[in-house]
Order: C-alpha cells, then sequence, then structure tokens
C-alpha cells in the first residue's frame, strides 16, 4: 500500500471512530448543553469569595419561580391563585410550593427574640437614646400606655415598654412589602393585590426536557386563573423561564441557519458542477469537519453551549471552501494530471488559507468569555477536520470526469470577469475620483456617527414579555437586585458585622435621598456584639438606671420602688447577646440565610443586597462602598460591560496590527502589489463600519471580532485573484465566487440570530464579505505584480 | 350568675327557634349615620397593680371612619379610615399606616368598624361568634378562629343594646383593655365642628 493509500485507510478509521463517538452522543442523549447565559460570561473575576457570593445570590434564586396572582380585590385574587395552584398539581414532580417561604414559618419565629429584645432596636432609636431627655422616653411609654386597646403591638405592655422593640420589627417587615394574609402571602400595588405564589423548580433549570414540560405546564395554569375571572393577571418570573426561551430560540435558529446553509451549499454545488458527486463530496467534508468538531469538543468541554452551536452551524458555509477549491482545480485542470498531483500542487494555497482562516477564529479565543472561546474552537475544529478531509480523501475520490464542463456559474464566472471594473492608480477619471470622494464622505460621516455599545445585553435577547414580567415582578416585591451587591469580609463573624454597620450608615444616607428604598443585610437582624453592647450600655443608662427614664415612669403610673426592680430584672434578661449562627440556624433566620456566605478562605463573608437600584443610584452605591475596609461593591453588568468595552478597544488595535502584520508578509511575494491584496478587505472592513455608523448603530466587541475573521476570510480571495491576475483563467475567481457565497449564507442567516452579539457577528461578516467580494476583482490587476 | 343563666335561656331560645343571634343583635341596633359620644378606657397590664384609666370622646362616621380622642390624660388622636390609620399629634401625622399595603391595618381597621357598628357578619369570619340575646340589650364573645388575630388577642366581649355599650379586649399576653361608651348622641349635631373637619 502506498503512502496515500495508507492515509486514506487511517483516516477512514478516524472517521469511524468520530462516527461512533457521535453515535454513543446522540444515541445516548449524552450531550450536555448548556443555555445559562452566565456560561458565556468572562471568569476574569477570580476573587473566590466574591464568586462565591455571587453564585449563592445566583443559586438562591436559580430554581425559584415566583409568581403574582393579580385582581382588583382579595378575594378573586385568591379565588385565582387557588385555580393556579390546582392547574400546576399534575406537574409535582417538577414544580412545588417554596415551603421555606410559606407563611405558616412565620407563627414562631417571634419566640427567638424574647431573650434578645432589649438589644434589638432601630438606629433612629439607638440616636434618640442618646439625645433626647428622660422626659421623652416616659412619654413614648405613656402614649403607648394609654394608647386605644384595639391598637396593634407585639407582647404585652412591659415586656417593651419604651417601644424599641416594636418600632425594630416594623423596621424589619417594611424590608418586603409581602405580608401575611389569610394564610397565604399577600402584597399591594396601585389598585391591585396580589396573591404572592413562591415556587421551588424540582428538576434542574437547565434541562431542556424540564423546560419543555414546565413551559406548557405555567401556561395552563395561567388560563386557569385567568378563568376564575377575567381581570386577573399573572405574573410569573425565573431563570428557568429564560433558560427555556434561550433554549427554544437556540434550536430554532440552529436548524434554520443549518438547514438552510446545507441547502445553499448544495444549490451552489449543483449550479457549479451540474452533477451529483461533488455535492456528495462536498457534503462529506463538511459532514466530517461538524462530526469532528463535535465529538472534540464534547470532549474537552463538560457541556456544550446552545449558542455554540448555533454558531457553529454557520461552519457548513465556511467548510465547504477547501473541497469547492479543490473540485473548482479539479474542474479547471489538464484531465492528464492525477488528482494526488493536482493535491500537491494546491497543497500551499490550501495550508495558507485554512490558516488564515483558523488564526481569525483563534483571535476570538483570545477574549476571556467562555462561550466565545468554545465558539472559536468548534468553528476552528470543524474546518481542520474538513481540511483533512479534503487533503486525505479527495484525490482518491474526486476524478477529473466528475463534472464535465461544469455548470452555469462556471459560465457566469468567466463571463462577469471580463467585465468587472478595475481599479488603475494610473488612469484616474475626474468621475472616478468624484465617486471615490463622494464614497470617502459617506464613510467618513458613518465613522462619524459611531459610538459604542458594550450593554451585557448583547449576550442576551429574552422574549419582552419575560422582560416585561420580570421588572413587573421585582417592582411589586421590591426585590433586591441579583447582580448587584456589597460584599463584606473579615477574619471573624464580629468583624464582618462590624463592616456591615459602618457601609449601612453611609446607604441610609442613600436610603433618605431615595437613591435606593432599602437593604438586606445579616447585621440588620443580628447587630456585631460591640454594637449589642453599646446599646445595651445605653438602655441601662438611659432608661433602666436610678437616674433613667423608668423611674419616671413608674412615679407617673404611680407604682413603686418594686415594680421598677422587677421591671428592670425583666427587661435586663431579654438583653442576652444574639450570634449570627444562633439567628441563622432558626427559622427566623432564612430570610437572610442567603445573605451569609459563612466561613470562606480567609475568615468570614456577607453580602448587603440592595432594594429599588436604577442606573442612577449605581455610580453612589460604588462610591458609598469605596474607602471602606473588607467591602467590596459587586456590580456584575457593570463588570461584564466594562470587559465587553476593554476588549472591543484591545481587539480593534489587534485587527489594525494584525493588518499591519498581514501587510509585511505579503510584501515579500507582491512588493508593489501588495496594496491590492489587502485592499478590499481593508476597504470592506471601513464600509461595513461605516455602515453601521450610518445605521445609528453601536460598535461593539462582536463587530471588531467579525473584522478579525474577515481579514482571516477576505485576504484570500485577494490571493487567489492577485495569483491569477491576467483575467484568462476563471478557475481562481470561480473558487473565490463559491466560498463567498458559502460565507456570506452562512453568516448571512446567522444575522437573522435574535441573540445580538450572534446577529451583529453575522452582519458584519455578510456585509464584509459581500464588499470583499465585490472590490477583489477590481484591484486584482497585472500591471503592478510583483516577481513571483 | 344573672348573665350566664339569662345567656343560657337565649341560647336555649334560639336554639328552639333556630335563629343566628346574629341576627337577632342586628335587628336590635340602630345605625345612625354619626355616632358621638364618651369612653372611658381601662387597661390591665401584667405587672402593673394599678389598671391605666384614660377617657375621651369617638365618633364613628358611615362611610367615613372612625375618631377616637384621648383626652385625658395623655392627650392623642388616632383616625381610623377603611384604607389607612393615622395618628395625630395636634395637627401633625405622627405616624401613617397604609391599609392598602398592611393587611392587618385594614383587618384591624375592619374588626373596629364592625365592633363600634355592632356589625357581626363581617366578624364571623375572622372570630367564632358566640351570642346571648335578653330582651333589651345583648352580648357576644369572640374568639378568633386562627391566623393573625389568635396570636394577639384570646377573646373580645361586647355588650349593647340599641348601641354597643362596652368592648373587652383579652390579650394573650395577659394585657386586658375595657372601655365603656356613654353620653352617645346621633345626628349631624353630634360631631364638633373641629372633629369634623379632621375627616
Amino acid at each position: 500500500m502506498n503512502r496515500s493509500g495508507l492515509a486514506v485507510w487511517l483516516w477512514a478509521g478516524m472517521v469511524g471512530l468520530l462516527l461512533a463517538h457521535n453515535l454513543y452522543i446522540w444515541l445516548g442523549a449524552r450531550l450536555a448543553t448548556d443555555s445559562d447565559i452566565l456560561a458565556l460570561l468572562p471568569v476574569e473575576n477570580r476573587d473566590p469569595v466574591l464568586e462565591k457570593a455571587f453564585a449563592h445570590m445566583v443559586e438562591s434564586a436559580q430554581q425559584r419561580l415566583v409568581v403574582l396572582v393579580g385582581a382588583a380585590d382579595w378575594d378573586t385574587a385568591v379565588r385565582a391563585a387557588d385555580r393556579y395552584l390546582e392547574a400546576l398539581a399534575p406537574g409535582k414532580n417538577l414544580l412545588t410550593s417554596d415551603e421555606e417561604i410559606s407563611p405558616k414559618r412565620e407563627q414562631d419565629w417571634l419566640g427567638l427574640f424574647h431573650k434578645h429584645r432589649l438589644v434589638l432596636m432601630t438606629a433612629d432609636d439607638e440616636t434618640a437614646l442618646r439625645d433626647r431627655d428622660k422626659q421623652y422616653w416616659v412619654d413614648v411609654a405613656l402614649t403607648k400606655l394609654y394608647s386605644p386597646g384595639f391598637s396593634i403591638k407585639a407582647g404585652a405592655w412591659q415586656d417593651d415598654p419604651f417601644g424599641l422593640f416594636g418600632a425594630w420589627l416594623q423596621e424589619r417587615a417594611r424590608e418586603t412589602p409581602v405580608r401575611p394574609r389569610d394564610g397565604r402571602l399577600f402584597v399591594a400595588e396601585g389598585a391591585r393585590v396580589y396573591v404572592v405564589l413562591p415556587l421551588m423548580v424540582r428538576v434542574p433549570t437547565f434541562s431542556m426536557v424540564a423546560q419543555a414540560a414546565l413551559v406548557p405546564l405555567l401556561e395552563n395554569a395561567r388560563q386557569a386563573a385567568r378563568r376564575a375571572d377575567s381581570q386577573v393577571e399573572v405574573t410569573v418570573a425565573g431563570i428557568v423561564l429564560y433558560a427555556g426561551a434561550a433554549a427554544a430560540q437556540a434550536k430554532w435558529e440552529l436548524s434554520t441557519i443549518g438547514i438552510g446553509s446545507l441547502l445553499g451549499v448544495v444549490a451552489l454545488i449543483w449550479l457549479t458542477f451540474h452533477s451529483l458527486k461533488p455535492i456528495a463530496l462536498i457534503t462529506l467534508s463538511v459532514g466530517v469537519g461538524c462530526l469532528g468538531a463535535l465529538s472534540v469538543c464534547s470532549l474537552l468541554f463538560e457541556r456544550i453551549h446552545l449558542l455554540t452551536l448555533v454558531f457553529g452551524a454557520s461552519l457548513i458555509g465556511g467548510a465547504q471552501d477547501y473541497g469547492t477549491y479543490f473540485l473548482c482545480h479539479r474542474l479547471g485542470a489538464d484531465d492528464q494530471l492525477d488528482s494526488h498531483q493536482l493535491l500537491r500542487r494546491l497543497l500551499p494555497s490550501l495550508t495558507l488559507a485554512l490558516i488564515t482562516t483558523v488564526a481569525g477564529y483563534l483571535a476570538l479565543a483570545l477574549t476571556p468569555f467562555p462561550g466565545l472561546r468554545q465558539m472559536a474552537l468548534f468553528s476552528a475544529l470543524g474546518l481542520i477536520f474538513a481540511w483533512l478531509t479534503v487533503i486525505f480523501w479527495f484525490p482518491a475520490l474526486a476524478s477529473s470526469r466528475d463534472s464535465e464542463g461544469g455548470g452555469p456559474l462556471v459560465r457566469w464566472c468567466a463571463v462577469s470577469l471580463q467585465y468587472w471594473p478595475r481599479i488603475e492608480a494610473y488612469r484616474l477619471t475626474l468621475t472616478k475620483v468624484a465617486v471615490l470622494g463622494l464614497l470617502a464622505a459617506l464613510a467618513a460621516f458613518g465613522f462619524a456617527r459611531l459610538h459604542a455599545q458594550d450593554d451585557v445585553r448583547l449576550l442576551q435577547n429574552p422574549p419582552k414579555r419575560l422582560i416585561d414580567e420580570q421588572i413587573q415582578l421585582s417592582r411589586v416585591l421590591d426585590a433586591p437586585a441579583p447582580a448587584q451587591f456589597f460584599v463584606a469580609r473579615g477574619e471573624t463573624a464580629e468583624t464582618v458585622l462590624r463592616r456591615e454597620e459602618t457601609l449601612k450608615q453611609r446607604l441610609d444616607k442613600l436610603v433618605e435621598a431615595k437613591l435606593i428604598s432599602g437593604y438586606q443585610a445579616v447585621s440588620n437582624w443580628v447587630p456585631s456584639l460591640r454594637t449589642q453592647e453599646v446599646r445595651r450600655a445605653v438602655v441601662d443608662e438611659r432608661l433602666l438606671n436610678g437616674a433613667g427614664a423608668l423611674p419616671v415612669l413608674s412615679r407617673r403610673i404611680g407604682s413603686d420602688d418594686i415594680w421598677i426592680a422587677a421591671t428592670r430584672e425583666r427587661l435586663s434578661k431579654s438583653g442576652e447577646k444574639l450570634t449570627p449562627e444562633e439567628f441563622l440556624s432558626t427559622s427566623a433566620g432564612a430570610s437572610v440565610r442567603h445573605l451569609w456566605l459563612g466561613p470562606v478562605s480567609g475568615g468570614y463573608a456577607t453580602v448587603v443586597a440592595l432594594r429599588g437600584v436604577s442606573a442612577q443610584s449605581l455610580p453612589r452605591l460604588r462610591e458609598a462602598g469605596s474607602g471602606l475596609e473588607g467591602i467590596e461593591w459587586v456590580d456584575r453588568v457593570g463588570a461584564i460591560s466594562e470587559i465587553l468595552a476593554r476588549y472591543r478597544t484591545y481587539m480593534s488595535w489587534v485587527v489594525l496590527f494584525s493588518y499591519v502584520a498581514v501587510y509585511a508578509l505579503l510584501y515579500r511575494r507582491y512588493r508593489g502589489a501588495t496594496w491590492r491584496v489587502v485592499a478590499p478587505t481593508a476597504l470592506a472592513s471601513i464600509a461595513a463600519m461605516a455602515l453601521l455608523g450610518l445605521n445609528g448603530q453601536g460598535v461593539q466587541l462582536f463587530h471588531v471580532l467579525a473584522l478579525m475573521l474577515l481579514l482571516g476570510v477576505g485576504i484570500d480571495y485577494g490571493i487567489f485573484l492577485q495569483e491569477e491576475p491576467s483575467r484568462r483563467d476563471p478557475i481562481a475567481w470561480l473558487a473565490v465566487v463559491l466560498s463567498a457565497l458559502g460565507t456570506i449564507l452562512s453568516f448571512g442567516l446567522l444575522g437573522l440570530s435574535r441573540t445580538p452579539a450572534l446577529r451583529s457577528f453575522g452582519l458584519t461578516m455578510l456585509i464584509g464579505t459581500m464588499t470583499v467580494w465585490f472590490l477583489a476583482p477590481c484591484f486584482a490587476g497585472a500591471k503592478q505584480r510583483g516577481e513571483t | 350568675m344573672n348573665a350566664r343563666w339569662a345567656g343560657a335561656a337565649a341560647l336555649a331560645v334560639l336554639a328552639l327557634l333556630g335563629a343566628a343571634p346574629a341576627e337577632k343583635i342586628q335587628s336590635m341596633l340602630a345605625r345612625p349615620q354619626v355616632l358621638c359620644g364618651r369612653f372611658d378606657q381601662q387597661k390591665q397590664l401584667v405587672g402593673l397593680k394599678k389598671p391605666v384609666v384614660s377617657n375621651g370622646r369617638f365618633c364613628v362616621v358611615a362611610d367615613k371612619g372612625v375618631l377616637w380622642r384621648t383626652l385625658q390624660p395623655f392627650p392623642n388622636t388616632l383616625k381610623i379610615t377603611r384604607d389607612e390609620i393615622i395618628q395625630l399629634n395636634g395637627e401633625r401625622v405622627a405616624v401613617r399606616m397604609d391599609a392598602r399595603q398592611e393587611p392587618a391595618v385594614r383587618m384591624i381597621n375592619s374588626v373596629l368598624f364592625a365592633l363600634l357598628a355592632g356589625d357581626l357578619d363581617p366578624l364571623e369570619k375572622i372570630f367564632e361568634i358566640d351570642g346571648a340575646v335578653q330582651e333589651k340589650s345583648w352580648s357576644v364573645k369572640l374568639k378568633p378562629r386562627d391566623g393573625g388575630f389568635g396570636k394577639v388577642i384570646s377573646s373580645i366581649f361586647l355588650t349593647g343594646g340599641v348601641y354597643v355599650r362596652s368592648i373587652v379586649i383579652s390579650e394573650t399576653s395577659g394585657d386586658r383593655t375595657e372601655i365603656e361608651f356613654s353620653a352617645i348622641q346621633t345626628g349631624d349635631g353630634a360631631i364638633r365642628p373641629d372633629e369634623a373637619a379632621l375627616f
């Protein structure tokens, strides 16, 4: 067996392995896919505590689903909520009520505070204890004492005569607008009242099977609730809905792009070769490319993101290049030329084409976005496997008899090239200068209008209905922001609580200024031991001691020293110190357990969550956290936007330097004509950006990344045409046309994606490739060609 | 002794007649548009030997709300409407609680309206009602069924004739409040101009 025969069999063995592995993956449903948008985000922030804080916040929300059933009156809302839960009952293996936030738990939790109530008070009351005289506190106690018998109070008067604990309890209640009512959770907003139904998803949120079952179940329940009363409004929010929508969208796009590209490529090959065998060959190379990419990626990565597959579907248009390039030359070559000899002749240009394109993709992997890396690797692998298939198999499989004379596309190429305009630097007429000047002005105008756009929303685009419901729900529940919060750290739990307290003093000013509506913190419930001691001391001094308010109060109500002593003793007993461990182990602690990160490397950490965060409050919040020891401001959304912006700038420079490097590289071969090779791609990039500006869109990282890939793809066209500048032989032009059409098709379809990042990428590639395709023959010239 | 016997007798009669005491009581009560009068409140608090005594004026205006003005020994005004509870220090609002946001406030308001008006229907949802009716007077004992009220209140005892005469509230903490109503006036003249201005 000769060397090439051996290669054919070796590659057959490899493809056999890939096929077996793919069957193993697909038949066993072992492909772990991911639709979690967070999986796409950068892992730059390596601080394990901050990561843990974020994971903690996300995990506490990930399996949750919150439903609001709203109506004009409570009874209707309750009736509709009952219908809703009834409709969910058949799916109790998927979804159940979240017992942890059930109103029934609220019953016993006041008991915990009996031993500790003396040290639990609002910051305002603590200040008032220092600043106000004892007469003020006597009046407070008397007002409470003589209040109408039907006013609300927690416990007997003697347990909290000065109302400190009662005020603290009310302040805690104000941390959420949700209230127990008739054994349910109630919240009101505007003219509507809502039943709050906290639900727990019992299956993994990112399992597509679970999503597929959950969505109709919830929709059914929504209809059931609406049947109770036509005015009923149901609002649902949960990560599982976003994940479900993202997965459904990705699946649809995957099949559209995949099938669309495949049909397009098949049509192109038919038009070129007018024969079935090339179609089979090209499909084979593309197929092996896809199998290889999938196999290797599934081995390298734990899970493959759905967006990787969507992006990967655009591979079909790119991976066909090498096969068509080979077959085109087979078409144009002498019948006497053996396919193996042909390959030897084409190998340098095929290799160069593979390297430039793979380099273009790998440039995407320079970013810290794991999703982007996966997409880049997937595409690069697909190209390499398709390329190897061409190298190993095509010489053996393809023969000169496969397509005689070629199809209509070949004839069109031959004719079109004759009439294609050509730019000659030394023959510039006034009209040409005017047209060029106009285009330059248009481009300049477009560039002037460009602005940056680095919003994290580039990465996902959930249906508007979901966003609207999420916003509505957050507003009604006044829920804390999941992606913006403070992290407090310290060696001991006590240090952490003290640091929280320092931060809270600054946050109180923002609450006063109505920049945020409030905050949740462990220290709201468990003050630091130091604060507890300080409060204890001030209560003793201002209220309980001989010179305090208690003896005066006793005189006013006509009591005696025995009463004073008894009251002092009782209150003192309720002044035991409360520790976070004790508090968190009780049912009352459930409400803040997600804020407690517990022992972490190097000490303890907690999250201070914020309510009512808006774009205006973000800079003030960041400021509030600065300069405080052990306090860090975490703005996940802002951080991602910052990274997107930084890499947009960074990649722009990489693109510019790549042009310089490519120019230098090509100069050795083309000398004075190098500009003719590079100009089409450079101008296409400028055109794509200018169009973006004219369209009023913002530039984002993904446009710049597309320019990088365009450089890899577009330069090839310049090279191919510059190699055959005489225009006598249409084969090089045919290869360019086929490659360009394939690319345009795939990325054009990617441009239909609803994910803004992929859409930008696809559209930039679409406009860029079209322009390169149009410009490349204009610049390819014989006159200034350098030595060969 | 007498009252207990009367209650037992009334219950027996009611059992025979098959009529709910609530309906009977409802028919005895007058429902004036405006009802004002004096109240005397006596609180028996755990740990305090002497009862805490206060008095003042109250007004119930149908469809508007209740004004509760403690005059002695510690002036304090409470305005309770269907939508909110406001505590006034003079003209200034000291505390405001929104019934739309706070179901507890709403519940207290509805119970209070019902108590002062002797309207037992809305109370039945929240309390077990045990009533006794005599010729010209009646008494009712309310025991919270469950939920929020049960945590705070162990029972409420009402007596009255044409109007509610007294309310006794026993709390689970052991604190107990007795309120007696007297000098009741009805009609537009009953409410003083400064009181009417508060609505």
